[in-house]
Order: structure tokens, then C-alpha cells, then sequence
């Protein structure tokens, strides 16, 4: 845990006075300007003491899976909160290969890659009819689209496996892209909505002066000015997807479509028979993880920004 | 979006009737259009056609039909039987689905609050701290992290001899409670708080960044305290970041499934009733467990409820914290 220094706050203020007092800032009726706040500058080191607490947990949570996932099975038993010895690599070729995260890694990455760019490319234009075509059609699909972010997956899983059922789309990469697909369009539809309206009209109009066809000026001028807000569209999809389960969960059930989180439960299923063997299981996590994070930290202002998006209006 | 995956991905729902106006005011008659607006209306069609497509055969379709297969008895290969509202009279005496409907109502209102109170008060100090873009983005960062790994995770934090115990040892404490044994449903609210909290503090905080600072400056001056502050200027001028903040918990809550499901919960087996959420319910009686129960048609009657039950609250909360807004 990192340590977060403490100053002794008791003799601070009056040490504080005493010098203020000779340098003459204090005046003669003994109260600085601003002064009675003495409580609150400690209260204030408090709570900036919990909220690097709290930082500090994250970062190392983080910290602590990364090393654990190279530590030996046993000496993680032992004493959770050592460093590792040697470090214990094949932790993660056992997770690559007899926990299924290697198969699993490679469905994941062309499964999440394919449906997000579908995702957006569909998305994008339908975003750009409903802000950028007036009438009262856009108007209702856009609300229409919008009541869909609301409905929890689960609520329509029954008939939603009845209908992949009948179009063969169970156990299968295809089919969970289809479904991938399907059920994340509400949400990006509606981001890249706002974004295509906060854009300027003026470069349309004068695309359409220069004689520039409705569908050119869609392609040539609006996708590269709204690159900005598609790149948001990719990622956020790319991150949801890549860590959705419950999908997941419901339409996968041989063991080579497995998803990376599918993979992960695997994993804890065979512990209960197999043994425990938390080196390789956080390594299996760290290969779920740290693709993430090296997204977050390329993109992390624009993740933050799209999902917290809608709110802050 | 596909689910609870990113708890963040229906935050839009909230803002959806606002969605529509802006493009209203400055609609123009058609008569009036250019030979540029005409044409690029015969574009809206080709364009809307495939994601209305699919959202109507994965989205709306599938709504509508939850309303019908719950009032039938259906394994999903057989012959339904009209039941009536027969699922929906044992749904209400059903000891299992009673718990996991009182857990959601726990996890709505008592994580809630807990996010709530956490989030403003984190926002009140990250206002003025420095280094507060990294500390923001620390808090977040639980958020792009698979809940299944974080549920781990967090487990591993509180199992026997897990992290927590091993350090109440260092410091003598050698019989800490069993936490996973004994107290579940308690750290799993913990831990769904420690996430969710990370992404509040956040839209909070872009709400409480847009007072001015002139206010807290005049607060300074007449010795208004912390609380007094906050009360005074931070809420009731980021009433409609909190008004929206709330729906979005709302619809976001009822969409928890992973990481309570990771909490013993394998591709084999579930995790055991107690902790279940009505989400683990629908779940549990379809396709989870070793012999999956495939009760379709009672499975619906708890998702129609669950369904119901959120349009229920999202309307009442949009009702009551509007009002509000008007006072100030």
C-alpha cells in the first residue's frame, strides 16, 4: 500500500503565527487575514490524504495484479502482498495455453475489432441523417434510439436467443457479432448524434455551393470533420466489448468460440476440481487487462469524455 | 451496447427527450428548402435503414415479445401454454425472486446513496487539488476494466487469507470476520461502490467546474463552512447534473450482472441465491447452472417486471428532481 505522508498538523499553525508575527503580517489583534481557518487547512490535508488513498488503492490494485500474475502459485498462498522472486513467466503460457486464453485472446481481438467498426460505420451515417436532416422522422427515431440505451440486456435475452436460435446465430463468432452489433447501436447512434450537430453547418453549405452531391458532402466533409467524435465511437465500443460477459455467457458454449471473459470463467470453473493456481489465473487477467490499459492511457481523455457524455448537458 | 459490460454505455437515456428538441427550433418547412436540402433528404432512408433494421429485430421485437412469452409456459422448443398471468402470481411468492428483487432495491438505493455522498465530496476536494486530472483519472480507470476481473479481484482482496486478512495479521489482528462467508452481499455493495464512484466523481465533477469561482470566493468571505458550501452553491447549482447522474444510476443498477455474477459464479455454476439481483434471476432461470432450468416463460414475467418497474422509477425520478429545479 503506498504510504501517504502525514504531517503533524498540531504545532504547524502557531509555529506559522510566530513567524508571521515577526515578519509583521500578523496584525496586532492577532488574527491573520483569513485567519480561524486553521480547522479547515487540516481538514482540507485530510481529505486530500483520503483522496490519494483512494488513488493510491487503484494504482495499486493494478500494480498488484501485474505482479502477481509472475509470481509462483504457492508463494502468492503464502504471503499475498510479497514481490515476486524470480519472475514466474510461464504463468502466462500456461494461462495461453491450458487456461484457453490463447484461443480465446484471438476470438476476442477479431470479434471486438469487426464489430466495432461495423458499429461505427453504420452508425455514422444513420447519426449524421438523424441531426443533420431535419423533420419529424429524425426527431422520433432519435428518440426511439435513445429508449434502447435504457433496456437492460437481460430483459430481452429470452426472445433474443430465440430469435438467434432460429437464425443460427448460437455458438458462434458470427453470430455474437451479429448480436454485438445489434445492441450496441443504440448507445452509439445516440453519441455520434450530439457530435454530428455540434459540428458548423457552414462547411456543408458550401460544399453544396460548390456543387459537392448530398452523399459527397457526407463522405468528404462531415466523416473527416466528425473523426474526432468516430474515434470516440471505436473506442468506447472496443472497450465495452471487449469486456462484455453476459452475451458472452448466454450464446457461447463450445469451448473454441470462447471470449477472453468466457475464458477467465473457465479458468475459475477448473480451479474447483483442478486445483487452485492464482499465477497463471492473474496472468490470464493481466492479458484481459493491460490491453485496456494501454487504451486508456492512449485514449483515456476521450474515453472519459464519451462516457460520461450525456450527462453533462 | 451489449450490457452491464461498461455500467457507462446507457448514460445517454437520460437526456433522451432533450435529445430531439434542439433540432426543432430552426426546422425549416420544406416548401423553403434548397435543391441541396431536397436531395439530401432522399438520403435518409439509405442511411437509417440498417440500424433501424437491426434495432427493431434486436431491440424493440424482442421488448415487445418479453410482454408475451411471460404469459405463457414455454421452455423455448416445446408448445407454449397459455398461462395467463400464472408466472407472474408464483413470480410474487417466490422466495428467491423476492431476495433478488430486495438486493436490486439495496444495490439502487444503498450503493446509491453511498456513490452519491462519495462522489460530491470527492468532487468538492478534487475542485481544488492539484493533480486533479491524474487523481480523475485513477478513479475512473476501474471503469474500462472487465467487471468479471474486478470482481475477482476484489475477492481476492477479502477471501480467507487474502489480501485484507494477511494485512489485518500484520497488524495482530489474527481473527478477522469471514468476510466472504459471512458478509457476501456487503462487500460485493463495497466493491460495486469503490467502481461506480470512480465514474459519478467524474460527471460531478465537469458539473462543479462550471460554477464560478467567484462563489466559493464570496463563500470564503462570509465563513460559510464545508457543508454550507456545498448546500449553498455546489448542489443547487449542479441540480441537473444530479437529476440526470440519478437516472443514469437507476437504469445502470438494474443492468448489474457481472460482477456480482463472478462472485462463485463460473461458466458452470451460479453464484449462490443470496447475492443474486434480479439480472441473476432471469439468468438463473434460463440458461445458467449446471442443468440450465430454460423456464422461459417465467424468466420473461421477471424481466417484464424488472423492465416495468424501471420505466416506473425513471418517470417518477424525472417527476420529482424537474420540480426541483424550478425552485432554484
Amino acid at each position: 500500500m503506498p504510504t501517504t505522508t502525514e504531517r503533524p498538523t498540531t504545532s504547524t499553525p502557531t509555529q506559522e503565527d510566530e513567524h508571521q508575527r515577526r515578519r509583521g503580517i500578523l496584525r496586532p489583534g492577532g488574527r491573520r487575514p483569513g485567519a480561524g481557518r486553521s480547522d479547515r487547512g487540516r481538514g482540507r490535508r485530510i481529505a486530500h490524504t483520503l483522496v490519494w488513498l483512494l488513488v493510491g488503492f487503484n494504482l495499486f490494485a493494478l500494480g498488484w495484479m501485474i505482479v502477481t500474475s509472475v509470481r509462483e502459485h504457492r508463494s502468492i498462498f503464502r504471503s499475498p502482498w510479497s514481490l515476486p522472486g524470480r519472475p514466474q513467466l510461464e504463468n502466462y503460457l500456461d494461462a495461453w495455453t491450458t487456461g484457453n486464453f490463447g484461443p480465446a485472446a484471438v476470438n476476442t481481438v477479431l470479434l471486438v475489432g469487426a464489430a466495432s467498426v461495423t458499429i461505427v460505420l453504420i452508425s455514422a451515417p444513420a447519426a449524421y441523417a438523424l441531426s443533420r436532416i431535419p423533420g419529424r422522422m429524425s426527431d422520433s427515431l432519435s428518440v426511439l434510439f435513445a429508449l434502447g440505451i435504457g433496456v437492460p440486456a437481460q430483459v430481452i435475452i429470452v426472445p433474443l436467443f430465440v430469435i438467434a436460435q432460429e437464425m443460427a446465430l448460437v455458438n458462434s463468432l458470427p453470430g455474437l457479432y451479429v448480436l454485438y452489433v445489434a445492441l450496441s447501436l443504440p448507445f452509439t447512434v445516440f453519441l455520434l448524434t450530439g457530435f454530428f450537430r455540434s459540428l458548423p453547418g457552414s462547411l456543408e453549405e458550401a460544399a453544396a455551393l460548390d456543387g459537392a452531391s448530398p452523399f459527397r458532402t457526407f463522405w468528404q466533409i462531415m466523416l473527416p470533420l466528425g473523426r474526432s467524435g468516430l474515434i470516440t465511437a471505436l473506442a468506447l465500443n472496443a472497450v465495452g466489448l471487449w469486456n462484455e460477459t453476459f452475451l458472452a455467457l448466454v450464446f457461447v458454449t463450445g469451448n473454441e468460440n470462447q471470449t477472453l471473459s468466457l475464458a477467465l470463467l473457465g479458468f475459475l470453473a477448473k480451479q474447483q476440481y483442478s486445483g487452485a493456481d492464482y499465477g497463471a489465473l492473474f496472468a490470464g487477467v493481466c492479458i484481459i487487462v493491460l490491453p485496456m490499459v494501454a487504451l486508456y492511457v492512449w485514449l483515456g481523455r476521450r474515453i472519459i469524455e464519451g462516457l460520461t457524455l450525456g450527462a453533462d448537458k | 451496447m451489449t450490457d452491464t459490460a461498461v455500467p457507462a454505455r446507457d448514460r445517454a437515456t437520460a437526456t433522451t427527450s432533450s435529445a430531439a428538441s434542439p433540432a426543432a427550433p430552426h426546422r425549416r418547412s420544406r416548401r423553403d428548402e434548397g435543391p441541396f436540402q431536397a436531395r439530401r433528404r432522399r438520403l435518409f432512408w439509405p442511411f437509417v435503414a440498417v440500424p433501424l433494421v437491426l434495432y427493431l429485430v434486436f431491440f424493440l421485437g424482442p421488448t415487445l415479445a418479453s410482454f408475451w412469452i411471460s404469459l405463457h409456459a414455454w421452455d423455448g422448443i416445446g408448445e407454449m401454454k397459455f398461462r395467463g398471468l400464472g408466472n407472474y402470481e408464483v413470480l410474487l411468492g417466490d422466495e428467491v425472486f423476492r431476495g433478488a428483487f430486495a438486493n436490486t432495491l439495496i444495490i439502487l438505493v444503498g450503493v446509491g446513496l453511498a456513490v452519491f455522498v462519495a462522489s460530491f465530496a470527492l468532487a468538492m476536494v478534487l475542485r481544488e487539488l492539484a493533480g486533479r486530472k491524474f487523481a480523475r483519472a485513477v478513479l475512473f480507470f476501474p471503469n474500462i476494466i472487465a467487471p468479471i476481473v474486478l470482481s475477482v479481484l476484489w475477492g481476492f482482496i477479502f477471501q480467507n487469507d487474502g489480501l485484507l486478512d494477511s494485512a489485518l495479521q500484520g497488524i495482530g489482528i489474527s481473527d478477522g470476520p469471514n468476510w466472504l462467508g459471512d458478509h457476501l452481499f456487503f462487500v460485493i455493495l463495497l466493491g460495486l461502490a469503490w467502481v461506480n464512484t470512480g465514474f459519478y466523481v467524474t460527471i460531478i465533477m465537469a458539473g462543479v467546474d462550471r460554477i464560478p469561482p467567484y462563489l466559493y470566493e464570496d463563500c470564503k468571505l462570509a465563513g460559510a463552512n464545508a457543508f454550507q458550501r456545498f448546500w449553498h452553491v455546489t448542489l443547487p447549482l449542479t441540480w441537473d447534473v444530479v437529476a440526470t447522474s440519478a437516472i443514469l444510476w437507476t437504469i445502470s443498477s438494474l443492468k448489474i450482472f457481472e460482477f456480482l455474477y463472478a462472485f462463485g459464479g463460473t461458466t458452470n455454476d451460479m453464484p449462490p441465491t443470496g447475492v443474486w439481483n434480479s439480472a441473476l434471476f432471469i439468468y438463473g432461470q434460463t440458461f445458467g447452472g449446471r442443468t440450465p432450468p430454460y423456464l422461459f416463460g417465467y424468466a420473461s414475467a421477471a424481466a417484464v417486471v424488472t423492465l416495468l418497474f424501471l420505466i416506473v422509477l425513471v418517470f417518477l425520478f424525472r417527476r420529482v428532481l424537474r420540480r426541483e429545479v424550478i425552485e432554484f
